[in-house]
């Protein structure tokens, strides 16, 4: 087939009718649906008015991978995720090491090191810290490399049946070129992005699981074109060639058209399978790939997790430059004082036996390192840079990192926050906040899927204006459900659902009776307007089968569950027809059209061809837009009965929606068809073309009922939120649900209770907010009076919705609704968009420094996801978007609280306490390096072994405080759950503040002070060496710091034991390992030190000396000023324990 | 329909949960010490009683350490040279020679040390530690490995410079003041055997590495060496080379191994040739025994007492802090949001 560009760009002109499966596209029901959110989110992409015109298209031939990619190389399908290779391992990972200023710090130290006027220490010295954090950084990276390898290569090398010269051969992924046709069987992996030509069903439908791709586990279904269908790839030739799309990451959208046998075809987002896919309860397929390896879309996904700085590390860097202020102050010092030196001994210098200015050793008498004064001074402020570098912990960046990694080990691990219902661990997505988690202030909640389960339950009916809502009755006896006869078998509805008598009685009665008609209308209307694709699945009883209706909205199933419960079974859905089984007679209805739900219209509409000739349409929505399009003049006060019920059905939390429908008459219906089938093959616009389309149909409805269906709370939701109030943590439900379902959610969840008063914001204009803002600040005010009678003051709740939030923010009213709020207990939002929920995260963001948290599970909290300091997805019924935004993951609601209250309040502290652990250790070996500076003549001679000096903080020191951070314990998990008060402490910043910080800074300063100054007067006028000091301050030090560390130790595990006295040990061998080189000048000096008294002494008695003003100050506060959590460990330990058992909330009744 | 197969209950798959340890769920058995008032008032008594003995047995030590130093530095000065020290310093025809008495204060048991000390001099200072060259000590193989010795490395033996054995300003600054001893005419006897470390002398300093082109340049830093007689044997410059850690030191100079009686006067011949007049430096003779903690030094006999005297202290406060404002141990009433209520 030969093509030019003057036919491409004729796609626009359909001259065929294409079958309506081009409509089958995701769709949704209303409201609390996130699926319609989600869509939305992607509409902007997949429905844009872009024309695929040349310059961003790409073209396959069909069939013909040669001519394919001649003119542009596509991506092969082979795929690379591992960044290395064996040459380019070494310069890459160098490079992106680098990229971070810890490591350019170190190298910066480093190469002043290699100038000859300043080498302080050694080559080797000087560049073990360095080379040790890129090695070990190397070392990981090429592990994680290597199996990245590993696994392309198995991935590579998996077999697809590809058709080669008329026949089907296997071939290798990576060989799979665009434009090839592959074969897949069912339960294959798909192995690059494919377009369907056909399907082992007649109608070309194929289901296929897309776990791998978004994580969700319900059956898709996807279609292959009529036209392609019939086409057996061995025997027929197909010529053809798919236009589509450059490739992008959007795997909820796709848009091609194809051209086969000379007619053009378009193609969206349901005809494409996408790479990772799984074929599921389908024999085979055959398809085109159009997109391959590194092209695909799910390649072009796999990005990592957002990346956000903790607070604490925010407020460390200040502490940080504090540091490098005193870090220059020390070199300033240094080096005017070595300046002031010189000066004074000008004149001597030359005869100095210690100093020595000239070289006489060459013909020409030469200064030896000396250029004057000034420079002088300046070498010596670099020198003293290199030796005093650790001041500035830089090694603290590379611990910080490895106990997060630690502290995500625990968290994921934990017992208590792993789902058994969706098998899922808790998941640590971003690994630089965890300690954030110990400070929130504002934890803001979706409702749908979040507080409650998202697993919906059909429970009353509202037919015609008659209300259906009376005692439910589980079956009576062996009877079990409703079932129906296929071909000897029985099938039944997976799911039971619990019936009304009477309405199950009136149902059965067909359409004999007025009710009955009605009753037959309302339960047809919701087993047919629906996306619900029912697949059989067997049971151990071979007679007999389970029908589950798999489909993308919770509600819809429910909806469809509820009907077969009544004697309307869906049981098969086709693109063109669905079969319903009505009260044992089965009926086949050609569905002639359907209009997906969108957030605009927020309803859905499919068009029905009844089996006597008619045509119906039955629209489906939320109460708001469907009342519109009703037809009023009929039928009035059946819809104002609709209307009180849906009002006293939302007030008991249920979701609810409308069913309408409306026969067409032929002119009516012929003129809806053209227009469809114009819009449906529309290359642009379609989206828009199509929603203009339902619009014209969607009118003058005749009412038919209405639904509620309830979502129930997830188990320990209102424990949670009590703990979490109790944490005084205040708790925002911002959702999209109806004020009346908000309010009673807000009940049954314990976040509203009976003593609140409610002030309720509901305005339209901005007007009427800044009035009724004014009015609740005052009533508000009024509540809160200080000092009120005592405990029991009636706290304020605030319900607002999103129209007047539309008025309130982002203009001068956002500061009344922030000081409103933050007086309010609980502030409930209602009917709120998902940038409306980001809206007011930053609304508190911006206006404190408390830390906020959001958590949501589907795609519309995304954006509040992203915005919050913590992010929490749930990974629940809804698809991924919101785990995929988030920092952190889990299964349920309730995990919060162990998150919270005892990871985050534990992962805090140690955080906090490793921070300042640092900040001393680094900053005392300094200031001895420094004390010992004023007497050697300013000119930085370190007495501590260059080698002891590297190593103190790799080495000396390092392991006991990852370990301490990582697994010390400042409460027991028990009183933390037990007294959530407790988490108190991190939001008053107990653990790392600024006086904690100078408190350090003058504790490390008399810890130095003893540390250099014992020993200087026990040795001064004596023979002891250089060497020998050295080695005493060395140890000092190492102990000391270790001793300070073990006084702050909580919980003494074997672990803790092992590494503080490991340390210890490891110091001593290493000391003794530098003072057995014969070449060091400090040789065997250990060995005579250790030989004398007065060593033992002295370490000793500065050990000691050092902790004994800590220990007294500590001790003191222990006593007269005791924080909670030293009570609540008391109390832990010491008896009390009647009055914790007493309290304690059980926050997982499921938990043995 | 399609023949539709059980694909969808697939998914009971192995369960995630995680496997319970006592490590994975942070559950390791612990030891939980909560300091309670008597765990405090305990140990600061024990630091006490263990520094106040500690403070008293090194006062003691300290006390029965016989120590006398005589300063000569500007004694052995010639009057006529006191304007001018470096004139009489520096050159090598002035007579160095010089007498004085010392008496013995009480009697000092032997070994009675013999130290020299010197005040001021930084032999810590950068530029000074940094010259030498441990391995040509080690070994004549690396006699010209003087890199690190700048700029006392090479002497320029008529246009063509050779390494000096051993290299470096510290053994080219080498102490070169000697003493003579008499009591009642009797010459006492000075061991300088010894004086260096074992290790010293067996491992850092080799036995066939002999002095050479040491003090050849013009300026004259301190000491010669015999250049027949190898390192390891040369003990004061070995004692030198073990470089002081504080511009105040001593070093041995020898061993006296009988004893002296109180008021014994000794009188001292010692040659003064070393020069700190250059930097103000004193020159001290100092003959010393010793104790278990080493010379004479009350240091920290006083500061163990301190401590233990502050401990005694605090271990008293805090009695009486816990019986006039005692609390209960882990009383739920004080905690903050408890005692907010009450209030």
């Amino acid at each position: 087939m030969s093509l030019d560009d003057a036919q491409i760009v004729n796609v626009n002109n359909p001259q065929q009718p294409s079958s309506p499966d081009t409509t089958l596209q995701r769709h949704v029901l209303d409201l609390g649906s996130k699926r319609s959110r989600d869509s939305e989110r992607y509409s902007s992409i997949s429905m844009s008015h872009r024309e695929i015109n040349d310059g961003d298209a790409r073209l396959v031939h069909v069939n013909d991978a040669l001519k394919t990619n001649e003119r542009f190389e596509f991506a092969g399908n082979s795929i690379k995720t591992a960044k290395y290779s064996l040459f380019s391992f070494l310069p890459r990972n160098l490079f992106e090491q680098f990229h971070r200023v810890a490591y350019i710090y170190f190298l910066i130290i480093a190469i002043l090191n290699q100038l000859p006027q300043l080498a302080v220490f050694g080559r080797g010295a000087s560049i073990l810290p360095l080379s040790f954090v890129l090695l070990v950084t190397a070392v990981k990276d090429a592990y994680e490399d290597w199996r990245r390898h590993r696994s392309d290569r198995i991935e590579n090398n998996r077999m697809a049946s590809v058709l080669v010269s008329d026949r089907f051969q296997q071939k290798k992924w990576k060989d799979i070129q665009v434009g090839e046709i592959i074969r897949f069987s069912a339960d294959d992996t798909i192995p690059c992005d494919t377009v369907l030509l056909s399907t082992s069903d007649p109608t070309g439908v194929a289901y296929i699981q897309t776990i791998n791709l978004d994580g969700e586990s319900n059956l898709k279904t996807r279609y292959a074109k009529q036209e392609t269908l019939c086409k057996t790839p061995e025997k027929d030739v197909i010529n053809g060639f798919i236009k589509c799309e450059k490739p992008n990451r959007n795997i909820y959208g796709f848009m091609a058209t194809m051209e086969i046998d000379g007619k053009h075809l378009s193609l969206g987002p349901s005809n494409i399978v996408l790479r990772g896919c799984v074929l599921k309860n389908t024999n085979w397929a055959v398809g085109v790939a159009v997109y391959c390896g590194r092209e695909t879309k799910a390649m072009l996904n796999s990005s990592g997790a957002p990346s956000k700085r903790s607070r604490l590390e925010t407020r460390m860097n200040r502490e940080i430059i504090l540091l490098s202020v005193f870090l220059v102050a020390l070199c300033m010092a240094v080096s005017v004082c070595a300046g002031v030196w010189l000066k004074r001994h000008e004149n001597e210098l030359e005869v100095l036996q210690f100093y020595r200015k000239k070289d006489y050793s060459e013909p020409e008498v030469e200064n030896y390192n000396y250029s004057g004064i000034g420079m002088e001074i300046f070498f010596t402020f670099l020198m003293s840079v290199i030796v005093f570098q650790i001041m500035i912990p830089i090694s603290l960046y590379i611990s910080m990192e490895l106990v997060r990694v630690g502290q995500a080990y625990f968290m994921i691990r934990d017992n208590k926050m792993y789902d058994e219902t969706s098998n899922s661990r808790f998941q640590c997505r971003a690994l630089n906040i965890n300690e954030d988690l110990g400070q929130i202030k504002y934890v803001f909640s979706d409702k749908t899927g979040t507080l409650t389960e998202n697993k919906m339950e059909f429970k009353y009916a509202s037919i015609f204006g008659v209300d259906y809502s009376g005692e439910k009755t589980n079956f009576e006896g062996e009877q079990r459900g409703y079932s129906i006869q296929v071909n000897g078998q029985v099938w039944r509805p997976k799911m039971k659902v619990e019936v009304d008598k009477e309405l199950l009685e009136l149902s059965k009665d067909g359409n004999n009776t007025e009710a009955g008609k009605h009753i037959y209308d309302f339960f047809l209307a919701l087993a047919a307007c629906n996306t619900i694709v029912p697949i059989v699945v067997d049971t151990p009883d071979p007679a007999e089968k389970l029908v589950d209706y798999q489909g993308e909205s919770p509600d819809e199933q429910a909806l469809v569950y509820a009907a077969a419960a009544y004697g309307f079974m869906l049981m098969e859905r086709t693109s063109g027809h669905i079969v319903i089984d009505i009260q044992g007679e089965r009926q086949r209805f050609n569905v002639l059209g359907m209009h997906e739900f969108d957030s605009d219209r927020k309803r859905m509409s499919v068009i029905l061809g009844f089996p006597d000739g008619s045509v119906k349409v039955i629209v489906k929505g939320a109460d708001n837009s469907m009342f519109n399009i009703i037809d009023k003049t009929l039928n009035l006060d059946i819809l104002k009965a609709t209307e009180g019920h849906l009002q006293s059905y939302s007030s008991i939390g249920l979701r609810t929606l409308v069913v309408g429908m409306r026969e067409l008459g032929v002119p009516e219906f012929e003129r809806w068809q053209s227009s469809y089938e114009t819009a449906s093959t529309a290359v642009m616009g379609r989206v828009a073309l199509l929603r203009k389309v339902a619009i014209n149909l969607e009118n003058n409805l005749e009412i038919v009922g209405a639904s509620a269906i309830e979502d129930r709370l997830q188990k320990g939701v209102p424990e949670a939120i009590e703990s979490l109030r109790k944490a005084d943590m205040k708790v925002w439900v911002l959702t999209g649900d109806k004020q009346e379902t908000a309010i009673s959610i807000g009940y049954s969840s314990r976040l509203l209770t009976s003593n609140m008063h409610q002030v309720v914001i509901n305005s339209n204009s901005k007007m009427s907010s800044k009035t009724s803002l004014e009015d609740a600040l005052i009533t508000c005010r009024n509540f809160l009076v200080p000092g009120g009678s005592d405990g029991n003051t009636t706290s304020v709740a605030l319900i607002i919705d999103g129209t007047s939030l539309v008025y309130i923010l982002d203009t001068e009213l956002e500061e009344q609704l922030f000081e409103l709020a933050s007086n309010c207990a609980v502030v409930l939002c209602c009917r709120v968009a998902p940038l409306q929920k980001a809206g007011i995260v930053a609304l508190i963001k911006k206006r404190t420094d408390d830390m906020t948290l959001a958590i949501g599970d589907g795609a519309n909290d995304v954006s509040m996801i992203q915005m919050a300091d913590v992010g929490i997805g749930i990974s629940g019924q809804e698809g991924r978007q919101a785990v995929m935004a988030s920092d952190f993951a889990m299964g349920q609601f309730r995990f919060l609280v162990p998150l919270l209250l005892v990871h985050g309040h534990w992962n805090y502290h140690r955080m906090g306490y490793m921070i300042l652990y640092n900040f001393y250790r680094n900053a005392v070996f300094v200031l001895v390096l420094f004390w010992y500076v004023l007497f050697t003549g300013f000119t930085l001679t370190t007495a501590i072994t260059e080698w002891s000096s590297v190593l103190y903080s790799i080495l000396y020191t390092s392991v006991p405080t990852i370990v301490v951070a990582i697994l010390d314990k400042d409460s027991s998990r028990r009183s933390l759950m037990a007294y959530p008060q407790l988490y108190g402490a991190g939001q008053r910043h107990e653990s790392y503040n600024s006086t904690l910080f100078w408190l350090t800074i003058a504790d490390t300063l008399w810890q130095s002070i003893v540390v250099f100054y014992v020993p200087l007067f026990a040795y001064w006028k004596s023979d002891i060496d250089g060497s020998s000091l050295g080695d005493l301050w060395t140890l000092a030090v190492v102990f000391l710091v270790n001793i300070h560390l073990a006084m702050d130790v909580i919980r003494w595990t074997w672990v803790s034991h092992a590494s503080i006295w490991g340390s210890i040990i490891a110091t001593c061998i290493c000391v003794v390992i530098i003072d057995v080189i014969p070449v060091l000048p400090g040789y065997w000096a250990i060995f005579d030190l250790a030989s004398k008294g007065s060593f033992w002494v002295c370490l000793l008695g500065m050990s000691i000396a050092a902790v004994v003003p800590r220990f007294g100050v500590k001790m003191f506060i222990q006593h007269c000023k005791p924080s909670d959590i030293q009570i609540a460990r008391e109390a832990d330990k010491f008896g009390s324990s009647m009055e914790l058992a007493r309290q304690e909330i059980e926050l997982n009744p499921s938990r043995r | 329909m399609n023949p539709v197969t059980n694909g969808a209950l697939k998914s009971k798959k192995t369960s995630k949960k995680p496997e319970y340890s006592r490590f994975t769920q942070q559950e390791l058995p612990a030891w939980k010490p909560i300091l309670t008032p008597g765990w405090v008032i305990t140990s600061f008594l024990a630091i006490a009683f263990l520094f106040i003995p500690i403070g008293l047995v090194s006062l003691f030590a300290s006390e029965r350490v016989v120590e006398i130093v005589y300063r000569y530095d500007q004694d052995c000065v010639p009057e006529m040279y006191r304007g001018n020290v470096s004139a009489y310093i520096r050159n090598s025809l002035t007579n160095k020679t010089c007498i004085g008495n010392i008496t013995v204060p009480k009697k000092m048991d032997p070994p009675i040390f013999v130290y020299y000390q010197l005040d001021n001099f930084y032999q810590n200072h950068r530029r000074y530690v940094k010259s030498r060259s441990d391995k040509q000590l080690r070994s004549a193989a690396y006699e010209s490995s003087t890199k690190e010795c700048e700029p006392e490395a090479r002497f320029n033996k008529s246009g063509d410079p050779v390494p000096i054995v051993p290299c470096g300003l510290i053994a080219w600054s080498l102490f070169n003041d000697t003493y003579n001893l008499i009591k009642k005419d009797k010459v006492l006897n000075i061991n300088k055997k010894g004086i260096a470390w074992k290790s010293d002398t067996k491992v850092k300093f080799g036995s066939n590495v002999y002095p050479k082109n040491f003090q050849s340049n013009d300026l004259i830093g301190g000491g010669k060496l015999n250049e027949s007689i190898p390192l390891s044997k040369q003990e004061d410059l070995i004692v030198w080379m073990r470089t002081a850690a504080l511009p105040t030191f001593r070093k041995l100079y020898g061993k006296i191994n009988t004893s002296l009686e109180a008021h014994d006067t000794i009188t001292v011949v010692l040659e003064n040739n070393y020069n700190t007049y250059s930097f103000g430096g004193q020159k001290k003779l100092v003959l010393s025994t010793t104790s278990w903690i080493g010379g004479k030094n009350d240091f920290l006999g006083i500061a163990y007492l301190t401590v233990g005297g502050i401990c005694l202290f605090m271990a008293l406060n805090f009695i009486l802090l816990y019986v006039f404002k005692p609390r209960p141990l882990g009383d739920p009433s004080y905690l903050s949001w408890n005692r907010k209520a009450v209030n």
